[in-house]
């Protein structure tokens, strides 16, 4: 297998070829904020980027989305299932450690008894080109994750991309990623000193990525520490706002919701990010609430991500892109809580305040 | 295959019981409008569905009839939130959604050649009921031993299914001890609060499994009890109540530390939740 | 208008002192069982609400123009309570700029906070850094180091160095502030650090609002719907704000449905124009909102007018006086009420 080259000036010529197959998101501005859009133009593609602000995961699993509709006539009552399934996406620049989020989402949702057949279905027909980050955040710690996070990752896309400067080496992971290079006759193939370059550039943005965190055994070290006071401590200044959850790529709990046209006798289920943070979130019916201060909840973000996920599905369900980093407001980093629980043992956490 | 899990199928209802003098409890008899729906219906005791009214939402509710009461399904349904609330103003007639069945359900299989102490308070009998309707029909009957139902209410006006309880109670392979807390006019039953009757009843932990249901008090008093009889942590079983909206193990809010209530539970032993957290 | 008194990061030096200083006599004096204030974050362009209960700690409070949380959010509901292990309230001090001390007078009028339990820490505030606004600028550039030099911000990443200037990179709501500290109440002895201020006197002043003014209906709107349109609903505004602390939102509510809740965007202009309705005559302009927002959505834009309706119909400035009813609360025969329909 030959690795090929995209030159940057080709990218038209790319987009206009795959945009004929496929609904073509790549990453964009939109009021200030780096996002995965569906484009219209190639010039909007913004190729120097850092991350995007929401994950891709939108794209598969979108904030909103209908589950099914329905029209209400009288006693009758038709339902019709949602029919926007086949369409093909396909997603350009999703860094790695997103790229890896697809995974962990695609397998928790095909898990268990019961299948997401509308995410499946998605997340079936999507392309991924995964591009490699050659300068990663200070709040990234894909390499300290265990299933072998790295800036230049390739193993959950399709397509990989170095950025070499004036091109991009490409090179394809999957069997539907080398059908699409077979089909664009056009790109060059890549030179060994290209092929060099992109090995030395992966090579330095690991290098860059400063942050480790200590993730070995965490799931068998949170284990007997339910109620540690540790919990206290960190959910002290928390504001329970969720901005955590809603840029989390790998978070997927959702509410679901019945939006009617009163007009027209229709409407549409559909679900709606939703987030463990908020109070409402498990608040029965009756009023009783099971993690009823922000102690619980913050608890269970933690430990769904580190204990939970781990336990349920082998994994930990984390990819170190450190949005809930850079975007908490009162800065209540996930690499100092993590810190926190691994040396529970060795620093004693004495808690003197609880606010609940 | 199903198109999609989210999808309910329509029924209709065919009968409406108001089961309560206050009015707020009522049993739903729904009958599918597909047949093939109601074939791949097929639930056990102890289950739960997802009921939509279809433009309010969609609410999780215990099924109450026995899958030996073929040709329908039923739900009993207190007047609490928005869907139920549009539950309790809907019509013979009207078309009601039903997605399941769904959770685990009692073990009828692990509850074989065993006595079944069935434990239940208030309006959370209704799979109780369907769990004592499939053990006495008379194909499954053999299959298991002494069966004792000890049920509570505030007063006799909130005691549901009073026809089956009645038909149970002339049955002689079947105990049925009925309670209220405190004494009324006409009341020939108990009185007093479900833990204190079930010390009365004295039922041997031997080969034995206790099935309960009821307010969180009523759990909590009547464990102590069970305990005190030396029943098993094993041989005591509940089913928990979360919040819960996809019912599938998908939307995240009803676990209990790393179960989901929906697919894990409703139903779980007492010794598995001795290792839960205490998050429900 | 910002004055600057010389050297910003030297007032803010002189001003954490004193802070740290009057924070540790109250912990030692036992005035207080509990600080709440702003320790350093790990990033840059962050702070974090920091809970401080022994006065060995007290050094781990900073002051500058990066503590942008408003702290009355932290003795509000949902927080109903902040109690020791034995179950005990704890006394708190709070470091107060000029709106989080009018936060929490506001907060006790509307019988919220019971100022009897609550030290305010008060400190004259030079402003609040535009945080968000600075990202967006520099786009995909990161920053590794922020600081404020005489009247710059000084932006640092590993190949660039980019200074803003300090008074045009102020949150919008920090421009145009007046009270700096917070204001003194009768009935409280608040604790004024680091060289008060006097509120200036003069006229409000709302030129900002101008621009926007002079637009048509339509352009308005389009305005605010541009403005909104990145809305992912998270509610992080809600929840930063000391001022939302109804038990269920009426977003939340269900029983009947009053809003979507869906990210349609007249769903998402609803949700936002009415919570801001909802804060009217509350608010205290601290930025909260739009500094919490992982969207960047500077949300002041539409509180700030609805700060000049209440102040021309009501002349009524939220949390300056313990004595007067704010106009929501009370009702007066020469209410304006132009807005009424029928009344031009």
């Amino acid at each position: 297998m030959t690795d090929k080259i995209l030159k940057k000036e080709e990218i038209e010529k790319f987009y206009l070829d795959l945009s004929r197959y496929f609904n073509f998101f790549a990453p964009t501005k939109e009021n200030g904020n780096i996002v995965f859009k569906k484009i219209t133009d190639p010039c909007e593609i913004i190729f120097d980027f850092l991350n995007s602000k929401v994950p891709p995961k939108e794209i598969v699993f979108p904030r909103m989305e209908t589950l099914f509709t329905y029209k209400i006539n009288g006693k009758e009552i038709e339902i019709e299932p949602v029919n926007n399934l086949n369409e093909k996406y396909l997603i350009f620049g999703i860094r790695p450690c997103d790229a890896y989020s697809f995974n962990l989402l695609e397998n928790f949702f095909a898990s268990g008894k019961f299948q997401d057949d509308i995410f499946i279905e998605k997340r079936k027909n999507t392309i991924l080109i995964g591009m490699g980050c050659n300068t990663p955040r200070q709040t990234c710690f894909c390499t300290s994750l265990d299933h072998g996070g790295h800036p230049h990752r390739m193993d959950d896309v399709d397509i990989f991309l170095t950025d070499l400067g004036d091109k991009y080496l490409m090179r394809s992971i999957s069997k539907m990623g080398k059908a699409i290079i077979d089909k664009l006759a056009w790109l060059s193939d890549a030179q060994r000193k290209d092929v060099a370059k992109a090995v030395e550039l992966s090579k330095k943005a690991e290098e860059l990525i400063k942050t480790k965190v200590d993730l070995e055994n965490i799931a068998e070290t949170l284990k007997p520490h339910f109620d540690h006071p540790l919990w206290k401590e960190i959910s002290e200044n928390c504001l329970g706002c969720g901005t955590c959850a809603f840029l989390c790529p790998t978070c997927t709990c959702f509410d679901v919701i019945d939006e009617n046209d009163h007009y027209n006798n229709r409407g549409k289920r559909i679900r709606l990010w939703d987030t463990c943070q908020f109070c409402i979130y498990t608040t029965h019916a009756s009023g009783h609430n099971p993690r009823k201060s922000k102690i619980e909840r913050c608890r269970n973000r933690i430990l769904h991500k580190f204990s939970y996920y781990p336990k349920n599905y082998g994994m930990l369900g984390c990819v170190g892109c450190g949005r809930c980093i850079q975007s908490c407001p009162v800065n209540n980093d996930l690499r100092v809580i993590i810190h926190k629980i691994k040396n529970l043992e060795k620093e004693k956490i004495e808690v003197k305040i609880i606010a609940t | 295959m199903q198109l999609s899990a989210y999808i309910p199928c329509l029924t209709t209802i065919k009968s409406i019981i108001s089961e309560n003098e206050a009015n707020d409890i009522k049993t739903f008899e729904l009958v599918f409008r597909k047949e093939e729906d109601q074939e791949n219906f097929d639930y056990n005791p102890g289950q739960f569905a997802e009921i939509s009214v279809i433009g309010k939402g969609e609410c999780p509710i215990g099924i109450a009839s026995s899958p030996t009461e073929k040709g329908s399904i039923k739900f009993t349904i207190k007047k609490m939130g928005t869907v139920t609330t549009a539950m309790h103003m809907a019509e013979v007639g009207d078309a009601i959604g039903v997605r399941g069945p769904l959770g685990n359900g009692w073990p009828i299989e692990e509850l074989k050649g065993k006595n079944i102490i069935v434990i239940g308070g208030g309006f959370a009998f209704s799979t109780l009921r369907s769990l004592v309707e499939f053990i006495i029909h008379d194909d499954n009957r053999a299959d298991y031993k002494e069966i004792i139902v000890i049920y509570g209410n505030r007063n006799c006006s909130e005691i549901l299914y009073q026809e089956d309880l009645m038909r149970w109670k002339k049955r002689e392979d079947v105990d049925v001890a009925l309670t209220i807390d405190c004494a009324e006019k006409g009341w020939d039953g108990r009185v007093g609060f479900v833990a204190p009757i079930v010390e009365s009843v004295d039922p041997s932990p031997k080969n034995s499994i206790a099935i309960m249901c009821g307010p969180p008090i009523m759990i909590k008093t009547t464990e102590a009890v069970l305990e005190k009889l030396h029943f098993q942590p094993g041989q005591i079983l509940e089913s928990l109540e979360n919040r819960m909206k996809c019912g599938i193990g998908k939307c995240g809010r009803c676990n209990i530390g790393d179960k989901f209530v929906c697919v894990d539970g409703p139903v779980f032993s007492k010794a598995e939740l001795n290792k839960m957290p205490r998050e429900y | 208008m910002v004055i600057l008194m010389g050297n910003i990061q030297e007032e803010n030096k002189n001003i954490e002192h004193s802070m740290k200083e009057v924070a540790y006599n109250l912990l030692k004096n036992k005035e207080v069982d509990l600080i709440i204030g702003y320790a350093k974050g790990t990033i840059p362009l962050s702070s974090s609400p920091s809970f401080i209960i022994n006065q060995k700690d007290v050094d781990n409070l900073i002051w500058d123009n990066l503590c942008h949380v408003n702290l009355a959010r932290y003795v509000v509901p949902p927080i109903t309570k902040i109690i020791d292990n034995e179950n005990i309230p704890l006394k708190v001090g709070i470091v107060s700029k000029g709106c989080v001390g009018r936060s929490l007078i506001h907060l006790a009028k509307e019988n919220q906070v019971n100022l009897e339990n609550i030290k305010i820490i008060g400190i004259s505030c030079n402003g609040i850094i535009n945080r968000k606004r600075i990202e967006k600028e520099l786009g995909e550039k990161e920053i590794i180091e922020l600081s404020v030099m005489n009247s710059e911000i000084i932006a640092k990443g590993v190949d660039f160095v980019k200074t803003f200037f300090f008074d045009d990179y102020l949150n919008e709501s920090c421009k145009k502030c007046k009270i700096k500290a917070p204001p003194m109440v009768s009935s409280q002895s608040n604790v004024i650090v680091g060289g008060s201020v006097e509120s200036s006197s003069g006229e409000d002043d709302f030129s900002d609002l101008t621009e926007h003014e002079s637009k048509t209906p339509e352009e308005k709107w389009q305005t605010i719907v541009e403005l909104l349109s990145p809305c992912t609903r998270c509610y992080a505004c809600r929840e930063a704000c000391p001022m939302c602390y109804c038990n269920l939102c009426f977003v939340d509510q269900n029983k009947p449905i009053w809003f979507g809740k869906t990210t349609d965007m007249s769903d998402i202009v609803s949700f936002h124009l009415v919570r801001a309705m909802h804060v009217a005559g509350r608010c205290v302009a601290c930025g909260s909102c739009s500094s919490a927002c992982p969207m960047g959505i500077d949300l002041t834009f539409i509180t700030r007018k609805l700060e000049k309706i209440v102040k021309q119909r009501f002349d009524f400035t939220s949390g300056l006086s313990f004595d007067i009813l704010p106009p929501m609360m009370t009702q007066k025969m020469n209410d304006k009420e132009d807005f009424m329909i029928g009344e031009h």
